[in-house]
This record gives C-alpha cells, sequence and structure tokens, in this order.
C-alpha cells in the first residue's frame, strides 16, 4: 500500500501527540462518548469562532466549557445570565477612584479568554446585545474608550431549548456572531457506564480540572496556520452555490449572509486542518454544513432535514469545474 | 442566482438550431436535394450533441466555458474547411469558401447549442442560428427555405418569450436576494478591452492582406459574402464569380461569358435566328455585310463590336452580364464545346434526332418516318411553345421536369428537346413559325443549316411511372393480318419468329405495361449490350440472328428487336435515334450533363392515348427518366435495395449481425477497454490530468455497473459507498485521496512523484475491471 503523506505543516508525527491531539483527547476524556461534538468544538476554537451550545440541562455544557478554558491554558469567566444582568456587567465599567480623582475602568468578565455564557437567552436583548461587539470584532467600547479583547477570545454561550418562560431568543444579529449551534445530547450506555464507573471513589468536591494543555500564543499559531489552509476555486464556488441556494429556498426566511459565508469556509479549513489535510474539500464543507447554518438562517421547519436538502441539490465539484 | 437557463430554453435552443441547419444543408445544395450521406452525418451530429447536452453537468452560476469547450469549438469551426480537400480528393465534388466556413458556423452552433446549459453559450447559439438563416433566406431560393424559414420563426418566437420569461425571474429573484448580490454582480462587469484589441488586431490584419496581397486573394475577400468571387483558378469550386477568370466577362464582351441567357448580347458574324427586332421595333440598324442578328438582344442593347471575339462554348456559372467586371479587365479566353449540347437539369434524358416507322426487312432498315403534316406548335402568352396537337391532360402523369439545353456545336438545325414534350422557349424566339417539327416530337428551326451555339433550350416535360398506366393508355392496333399501319407493321419474313418471341416472352401477361415489361426484363437480362458484335453480312436478318443466335449486340439491334416485339404484342411502337444524357456523364463542377457524338443511342417508343410517345429502354444500362419520387417511396425502395442485399449475402449478412450483437453486448467491456488504451495512450499533461482521466474512466465504469456518483456525491462519500473500494482495494483508496489532492490543492505540489502516481492509476484500471465492478458492486449494497 501506497501512503500519501497528508500532513499539513504544524502538526507533529504520529508518534508524538500534536498539541491537537492532547487537547482532543483531554476533552474527551471529561466528556465521554460525544467524540463529533468535541471535533467541532475544536473546529469552532480554531476557526476563530463563537460556540452556541443548546441543549438541555445537566448534559456537560459547562463541564465542556470549564475544561476547554482550562486546556488552552486561557483565562476562564463565567457568567450566568439572568434578567436583570446589566451590559456593564459582563463588558465591564468605569468608576470614579476618589483618590487619584479619576474614572477608572474595571474590566468584566469579557476579558476573560474563554468566556462562558451560561444561559445566555435569560438575560434581556440589550444585555446581549453588549456581547455583539465583542463578539464580531474582539473588542468594546465602555466611555468611548476601546478596549481590546485577547486574541485568542472565545465565547461559549449555553441556553435551554426546553423552557420558553421569562426567556428572551436571541436575535439574529446575535445568532450571526456564532460560529456553530451545537447540540450534545445524551451520551450512549457504555459512555455512561465508564463515567458512572470513573466517578466510583472520587469526591465531588474535588474539580476535574484539566491540566493547562495549549500555551495560548500555541493556539494563536494553530489559528493561523488553519486560516493557511488552501480553499480552492472551485470549492469557494461551491460554497457560493450553497450560499444562495439558501437565499433561494422557500422555507428559509433569512439566508447565509456573506459574514456567515466567510465563516462557513474558516470552520471548513479547520475541520480539513483536524483532519490533518492541507486543503478544504466539499466534504469538509459538508461536515461543517449542519451546525454553521444551524444557527444563522431562519429555517422553518426542522432544520437538518433543510440543510440536507440544500446540500444534496448542489452538484459537487470535481475535475476542475 | 437563479438558474438562467431552463430545460425548455435549452430545448427550444436547440430546434432553432436543428431547423438552421437543416436550412443550411438545403441552401448550401445547389439542387435542393439532401443526400442519405448528409442526413446521416446530420443525425449522428445531431445524436452526438443532444448526448453532450445530457451529459454535461449544468454549471449553477455564471461561470465561465471551460477551455477545453473552447478548443472543441475551433476544431469544429475549421473541421469543414480541413476535410474539404480530403472529400474533394475522394468524391470529387467541393463546396466553395463561403459555404465551408458556413458550415464551419453552423457546427458550432450546434455544439453551442449543446452546451447551452451555459447561459453565454445559450445566447451564442442563438446568435448564430439568426445568422446563418439570414444567409439562408438570402443565397437559398428552394422551395423548402420558405417552410424552414416560418418554422424558426415560430420557434424563434418560443425561444425569445422563454429568455424574457427567464431574464424575468431572474431579476425578480434578484430582488428578493441581498443588496449586497446585486452589487457584486455589477461590480464584476469590465470593460471588453481585450476583445476590442483582438477584434482591432483581426480587423487591421484583414485590412493589410486586402490592400497589400495578391489582386486574387484581395478579389476573393472583397467577394466573401456571399459569393467567394471565385473564378476557378484558385477555388475551383467557387461560385457566382465576377470579372476574374476565363469564364468571366470582362465588361461588355458579352460573348466570353458562355451560354448565358442575358439581355445583352451582341452583333458578331456568326448564324443567328432571325432579325426580329430591329425590323419591327425602334430605328433601323444597319448590320454589317453577310452578318445575321442574334434576335434575343434588343436593339437598344445591341452593342458594337470591332475585331475577333473570344467564343466561350462551355457552361459554366450562371451570372448576369450587366454587371460591372474589375477596371483592369483580365482578356477573356476562348474555350472550344466539349459536346453537342449540354443539359442542366435531372439526367437521364433522351434527345430524338431521327424516328423511323417502318422496317425493311430485306435491306435490313429502317425507314424514316413521315413528317407531320399540320403545324403543331402553338404560342404560349410568354416566349413559351406548347406542342398543341396533343390530347386532353391524361390522369396517369406526375409532375412536370423542367430542363435547360444549351446548345454548344450541333451540326444540325434540330431544337434539342427530351421526350414527352409539352413545351419549349427559347427565349424571345416567341412566334410558332420559326420552329417546325422533322418528325413528331422532333423540333427543328427551318430554313437554318444549324441551330446557333449559345442558345439554350428551356423545356417542360412530363414525367410518369409507366408502371401506374392503365392497359387502355396504350394505342392498339389491329390483329396481325388486318390493315397494317407505320407503328403496327412487322415485317412479313420476320412474323413468325418475332411472334413466336413475343408469345413466348408475354404472351401470358395482361395486354399493356405487363406485357412491354416482360418484353423489356427479357431483353435486358438476358441479352448483352455489345457495341462491336456485327451481324454476318450474309445473314438475312440481322434482328433475328441478335434474338436467337448472338444474344449480344449494339442498342439499335435493342431497339429494333424491341420495337418489333411490341408491334407483335399490338402495341403501336417506333424506333428513334438521338442523344442520350447519361446520369454518370453529370460534370459536379459545372453542374451540367454534356452530351456528345458518342452519347447516340437508338431506343424504342410507344405510342400512347394522348399522342405522346413513351420511351423505354430495352438496352441494359440505359434508364428512362423516372418521377421524382416522393421520401416514403424512397425509403421503401432503399429498404427494399437493403434487403435484396441481405437476402443474397446471407451468410455475411450473418456474420456482420452476429458481431454488431457481440459488440453490442459486450459494448461496455469494448469501450471500456478503449477508454482504458486511451488514457494509457495520452495520460495528460500533468498529473492532475492522469488522475483526472482515471478517475472518469473509474466513474464511468461503476456508473454502467449501477454505483454511479451522484451529482451532490464527494469523491470519499462515494469510495466509501462502494463496498470493496476501501479495505480491499488499497490502491483505490490511495487514487481517490490522490483525486482529491487533484481537485482541491491546485497550488499544492503532487503528493507523490509521478510515476508512481501513475502506477497506482494503472493498477486500479487494471483490478477494477467491469466484471468485477459488477461483482462486488451490486446495487442494493450502495447508500
Amino acid at each position: 500500500m501506497t501512503l500519501i503523506p497528508t500532513e499539513p505543516p504544524g502538526l507533529g508525527s504520529p508518534a508524538a501527540p500534536s498539541p491537537i491531539q492532547r487537547v482532543r483527547r483531554a476533552l474527551n476524556s471529561v466528556l465521554r462518548g460525544k467524540e463529533e461534538v468535541i471535533e467541532q468544538v475544536l473546529a469552532c476554537l480554531l476557526a476563530r469562532g463563537h460556540i452556541l451550545l443548546e441543549d438541555k440541562p445537566g448534559l456537560g455544557k459547562t463541564t465542556l466549557a470549564k475544561a476547554l478554558a482550562a486546556a488552552v491554558g486561557g483565562r476562564f469567566a463565567r457568567v450566568q445570565c439572568t434578567p436583570d444582568l446589566l451590559p456593564g456587567d459582563i463588558t465591564g465599567f468605569s468608576i470614579f477612584n476618589q483618590k487619584t480623582r479619576e474614572f477608572e475602568f474595571q474590566p468584566g468578565p469579557v476579558f476573560a479568554d474563554v468566556l462562558l455564557a451560561d444561559e445566555i437567552n435569560r438575560t434581556t436583548p440589550r444585555t446581549q446585545s453588549a456581547l455583539l461587539e465583542a463578539m464580531a470584532e474582539r473588542q468594546v467600547t465602555v466611555d468611548n474608550v476601546r478596549h481590546p479583547l485577547s486574541e485568542t477570545f472565545f465565547v461559549l454561550a449555553t441556553q435551554n431549548p426546553i423552557e420558553h418562560h421569562g426567556t428572551y431568543p436571541l436575535p439574529e444579529a446575535q445568532l450571526d456572531r456564532f460560529a456553530m449551534k451545537l447540540s450534545i445530547g445524551y451520551p450512549d450506555r457504555p459512555s455512561q457506564r465508564a463515567m458512572l464507573a470513573a466517578a466510583v471513589g472520587v469526591c465531588s468536591c474535588h474539580n476535574d480540572v484539566t491540566d493547562r494543555i495549549l500555551a495560548l500564543p500555541e493556539l494563536h499559531q494553530l489559528q493561523e496556520s488553519v486560516a493557511g489552509v488552501t480553499v480552492a476555486p472551485i470549492v469557494q464556488d461551491y460554497l457560493i452555490d450553497l450560499a444562495e441556494r439558501t437565499r433561494t429556498h422557500p422555507r428559509i426566511s433569512l439566508g447565509l449572509s456573506p459574514r456567515g459565508l466567510l465563516t462557513w469556509q474558516r470552520v471548513a479549513q479547520a475541520w480539513a486542518f483536524l483532519q490533518q489535510r492541507p486543503f478544504v474539500t466539499p466534504d469538509d464543507v459538508k461536515a461543517v454544513a449542519r451546525p454553521v447554518l444551524a444557527v444563522r438562517l431562519g429555517i422553518e421547519g426542522e432544520p437538518h432535514v433543510i440543510i440536507d436538502e440544500i446540500l444534496s441539490s448542489v452538484a459537487v465539484p470535481l475535475y476542475g469545474g | 442566482m437563479a438558474r438562467e437557463t431552463t430545460v425548455a430554453l435549452r430545448l427550444a435552443t436547440f430546434l432553432l438550431m436543428a431547423i438552421t441547419y437543416l436550412a443550411v444543408e438545403v441552401a448550401c445544395d445547389p439542387r435542393g436535394d439532401l443526400s442519405w450521406l448528409s442526413v446521416a452525418f446530420g443525425l449522428t451530429f445531431f445524436l452526438a450533441a443532444l448526448l453532450v447536452q445530457r451529459w454535461t453537468p449544468s454549471p449553477a452560476t455564471r461561470q465561465r466555458l471551460p477551455g477545453a469547450w473552447t478548443l472543441v469549438m475551433a476544431v469544429l469551426f475549421v473541421g469543414p474547411l480541413i476535410l474539404e480537400p480530403v472529400l474533394r480528393e475522394l468524391t470529387g465534388q467541393g463546396r466553395p469558401l463561403e459555404l465551408q466556413l458556413v458550415n464551419g458556423l453552423r457546427m458550432v452552433g450546434v455544439g453551442l447549442a449543446a452546451l447551452a446549459s451555459w447561459p453565454l453559450c445559450l445566447r451564442l447559439a442563438g446568435v448564430v442560428s439568426l445568422f446563418l438563416m439570414l444567409f439562408v433566406s438570402a443565397m437559398g431560393d428552394q422551395p423548402a427555405i420558405p417552410w424552414l424559414l416560418g418554422a424558426y420563426a415560430a420557434i424563434g418566437a418560443v425561444w425569445l418569450m422563454l429568455m424574457y420569461s427567464s431574464r424575468i425571474r431572474q431579476a425578480s429573484l434578484a430582488v428578493v436576494e441581498h443588496d449586497t448580490t446585486v452589487v457584486l454582480e455589477r461590480a464584476r462587469l469590465r470593460f471588453p478591452w481585450r476583445e476590442i484589441a483582438l477584434f482591432a488586431v483581426l480587423a487591421a490584419v484583414a485590412v493589410s492582406l486586402t490592400m497589400l496581397g495578391p489582386l486574387r486573394d484581395r478579389l476573393t475577400q472583397w467577394e466573401l459574402m456571399p459569393t467567394s468571387g471565385g473564378s476557378g483558378a484558385v477555388d475551383l469550386f467557387a461560385r457566382f464569380g465576377v470579372g476574374d477568370g476565363p469564364e468571366e466577362v470582362a465588361g461588355e464582351n458579352a460573348r466570353a461569358a458562355g451560354m448565358v441567357e442575358s439581355d445583352k448580347l451582341i452583333e458578331d458574324n456568326q448564324n443567328a435566328l432571325v432579325d426580329m427586332i430591329s425590323d419591327l421595333y425602334g430605328p433601323p440598324h444597319k448590320p454589317p455585310k453577310d452578318q445575321q442578328r442574334l434576335v434575343a438582344g434588343g436593339f437598344a442593347e445591341i452593342i458594337k463590336f470591332h475585331g475577333k471575339l473570344p467564343e466561350n462554348l462551355r457552361p459554366s456559372r450562371d451570372f448576369d452580364t450587366s454587371r460591372k467586371g474589375p477596371k483592369s479587365p483580365k482578356k477573356p479566353e476562348s474555350r472550344k464545346a466539349r459536346a453537342l449540347f449540354e443539359v442542366d437539369g435531372r439526367v437521364p434524358v433522351h434527345v430524338r434526332a431521327m424516328v423511323y416507322g417502318s422496317y425493311d426487312a430485306e435491306s435490313a432498315r429502317w425507314l424514316e418516318a413521315e413528317k407531320p403534316v399540320s403545324r403543331m406548335i402553338e404560342s404560349e402568352d410568354n416566349d413559351w411553345m406548347r406542342v398543341g396537337h396533343l390530347k386532353a391532360f391524361a390522369d396517369w402523369y406526375s409532375a412536370d421536369e423542367r430542363h435547360r439545353l444549351k446548345v454548344a456545336d450541333l451540326k444540325t438545325n434540330l431544337v434539342p428537346t427530351p421526350a414527352l414534350l409539352t413545351r419549349f422557349r427559347i427565349k424571345r424566339v416567341d412566334r410558332p413559325h420559326y420552329y417546325d417539327w422533322d418528325y413528331d416530337g422532333v423540333v427543328v428551326l427551318p430554313g437554318r443549316k444549324r441551330t446557333p451555339p449559345g442558345v439554350i433550350v428551356h423545356t417542360d416535360c412530363r414525367t410518369l411511372d409507366p408502371a401506374r398506366l392503365p392497359a387502355t393508355a396504350f394505342v392498339c392496333c389491329a390483329p396481325a393480318g388486318a390493315t397494317a399501319t407505320t407503328w403496327t407493321e412487322v415485317p412479313e419474313p420476320l412474323r413468325p419468329e418475332i411472334d413466336r418471341l413475343a408469345a413466348e416472352w408475354a404472351g401470358h401477361h395482361e395486354h399493356g405495361w405487363p406485357q412491354i415489361q416482360a418484353v423489356l426484363n427479357k431483353l435486358r437480362t438476358t441479352y448483352t449490350l455489345d457495341e462491336t458484335a456485327t451481324p454476318p453480312s450474309d445473314h438475312p436478318a440481322p434482328v433475328l440472328w441478335f434474338l436467337t443466335d448472338s444474344r449480344r449486340g449494339p442498342d439499335y439491334l435493342f431497339a429494333t428487336a424491341a420495337t418489333l416485339l411490341f408491334r407483335s404484342l399490338g402495341h403501336a411502337s417506333r424506333m428513334c435515334v438521338g442523344y442520350y444524357a447519361a446520369a454518370e456523364a453529370y460534370d459536379p463542377e459545372t453542374e451540367h450533363t454534356p452530351v456528345g457524338p458518342s452519347d447516340l443511342h437508338a431506343w424504342p417508343e410507344l405510342l400512347l392515348r394522348d399522342g405522346h410517345w413513351l420511351v423505354v429502354e430495352p438496352t441494359p444500362g440505359y434508364e428512362v427518366l423516372r418521377p421524382r419520387l416522393p421520401w416514403s417511396t424512397r425509403i421503401w425502395l432503399a429498404l427494399q435495395t437493403v434487403g435484396g442485399w441481405l437476402a443474397s449475402h446471407p451468410f455475411l449478412a450473418l456474420a456482420c449481425a452476429a458481431a454488431a450483437a457481440l459488440a453490442v453486448w459486450q459494448r461496455r467491456v469494448l469501450l471500456d477497454a478503449l477508454l482504458v488504451q486511451m488514457w494509457r495512450w495520452f495520460p495528460g499533461r500533468s498529473w492532475r490530468q492522469t488522475v483526472f482521466g482515471c478517475l472518469r474512466v473509474l466513474e464511468r465504469r461503476c456508473r454502467w455497473h449501477g454505483c454511479a456518483r451522484a451529482a451532490e456525491q464527494t469523491l470519499a462519500a462515494w469510495a466509501a459507498a462502494l463496498p470493496h473500494a476501501s479495505a480491499a482495494n488499497a490502491d483505490f483508496h490511495a487514487l481517490v485521496r490522490l483525486g482529491e489532492w487533484a481537485a482541491y490543492a491546485p497550488n499544492l505540489p503532487a503528493p507523490l512523484p509521478v510515476h508512481e502516481v501513475r502506477s497506482i492509476c494503472y493498477r486500479v484500471l487494471r483490478s477494477w475491471t467491469p466484471h468485477h465492478g459488477r461483482q462486488r458492486t451490486p446495487k442494493a449494497s450502495l447508500a
């Protein structure tokens, strides 16, 4: 058998596990049986996107966020969103220092490297909007002063799809800032058995904090490598065809925006990078289509069905077009 | 963006091009007749185009046409130009330059219609078809052209509506879409600098060649459309030439124009018909002594010419002599006649010269028939003369046939006319008394020693299928022994043997055409034409020697024997000697059939009830002009011919059928082997093309066995769906990854050495035979 070298630069040899591989293992040990979700989270992280986790309580959303923050070694901040939460509680605010007789800016949790916005739909749209600038431009402006955020700023928001009382659905502009919407779902039986077995003998007071695996500069370098993954013109045409199809589909009220299209390409690049391939194939585009499109398209009906229908309605380019 | 080219629009485009193709084919044919070869080629070409349209994936957006297709278009355009010399060499026929270009454009149009999925190709196909139909309407005068133009207009209207609705839908969808998209679409437009520069360069080259090139090329360029301005010197098959060449008229030198019917003729010292125009109209014209004037030239148009004029007694391309030639005309050359007269029209044609009535058995010679007593030529409103003695029109005739017989070098005053003549015309010789009958059916110019060269005789003659003639159509004579007329007379010394043979050959057939046909069949099938066979000088009856002893002889013995046998059967008949314009002698270059002294021929004729004499041919190798057959009859005859051939070659036919059946049965295996070999011989210039070629062969192979890659399926997904692809065949797996690398990593180098890439491809092609594919990839197992 002839082996074709496919590893792009930046990935380690199989003998020495790469940093990505180690992060993957760490997350898999925390969230068992959810390899696909973890792969998508990693893709989103490498694509510098933000994730909206929509699932029922107790499925590991917070655990995953905390483990990820610990693995990348950045600052972790958590905001429990409530109706009385104010924008300043997220972005920070200026207070008057009696000694210096000046206003001093007190940074909010948005200045962390990994921000977990728990139950984001419980806070008001006013507060939700405080994240718009931070997520899109990685900066916040308070009192006409621009404060840049971390280069690896990563938002992991959660929301509960079951409860609707006292919640505020995220506006489209907010949703478009997220790269993906993921659902973790219940683990399978073997995973649950392994989880239970691992919990025996471990005191709940001990947090299963993952060791730091990636330094932030290292993550930043990986993100730059992902941006350099090749996307052939025919694959870009394929992306455009798919995007145009979302805009003309009768059951989609809001098609894919140019920002969404860019996000899709970036996530596909990250997916190809995770597959150890230096170029993007239509398979990569398809692999990330569901989480990328589900968060931003105004779909009437079952999103997965519509997205699959769109994917199957566009011919895959081959042989140079 | 919405798909612009809907199925209906593409279909309408294809129909437009189909009509255009047919119209060009009809207009380019000088006879307006479609040959089987061109029909078969057209059908095959369109079938191929349909397959291309069916199999070419539709681009979802405004993609540019791939470069390979552009190359195909270029090949289609220059194809006719390249093939023309070969066809001329093989068939001896050719087409002028502009028709070759039109053919190339027509093929490009069909190619564009096949690629109508691309909006640019769709629109270009419409433009090309419109241009070609304009050409057809300008150049074609065949009866079918108006019908084709009408059909084109109808389908063109539908095409426009479909295009309009498509644009409206597209515009409405663009409004619904984001404004950003519209802005981006507009921003994509650019000023066509490159196209304008290319056009300017081409125009400059054309002008330079025109100004600096040789004179002939210059003329050719100026007269490219609608004619190629040929003289025959550069291109033998150029048509409608003006002012450059031996056949051309240089200004007023009308006699150099050959056999043309122009209003502008000149006076000279050659024999002419009669003086008329100057005698009747206008001021008196005083011709030189011993000079007659052509009646065809009006006085006002007579051109005086001093000096010896060149003569051109060969037919050529038709054009009007009143057209102006070049400023410095080339001196025309004289060309001698190559025949007695030339026939323009459908052949074979029998032209009577002598008619014989009685047969003298003692001298074994025919006696000339008597001259008709009454004048039987009537004038019509125009120049046409109608044969007036004929009775009412019988219902057994088909459509009349028009001929033009151009006199070149007749030594007699014969007006050459085909048999079954109904009317004729020599332009402006419009008085019945200018003509006379030498025999019944033989027109001459009375008082003239010879018919002037260059005279063109228009004729309308009837055509009929003798098999449809009723028995009453033939004039019967009294039984033997009764009062005999000239046309029913059989010499008594010959009668017993002739009667015996007639009874033996046709006695058991019904009276009328069946009897005649039996005699003709017998003579044509069991007797041999031999011009050198002459009866012994001491033989008392040469015809009996021919019929009973030698069974071979020249055509006059065939005619004599047939005439006497017909008379014995009770049919009024006679023997004629004249000229036979054979179909084999047709000259495609001049589109005429020359008839010379060697075409002298003898044949029998049968008297019909309406006064016409029906030509029949007992001589093998000679045919009679039949009516134009309808398409259904032609197809039926062709099928009969094919059936007859199959019946006469059963083993060969069976072998061919078996081979064809085997080829059809194993067509995929054969085609696959052919494609693999083609891939080996032409693997492509780069490793990517090598991989793509290999994948195409594999995809086709799998499609034949029910496991085709769906359009929305990626290469990896397709390979994963094949149960034996991934694990069982590692090379196939490697090939799939190579394919992805080749398709989606255009800027990255090959992941393996090129020879190894080829080796992988070849191993996969060799191991994935269709036979194995069928076993390995059942339909049910595919997702």
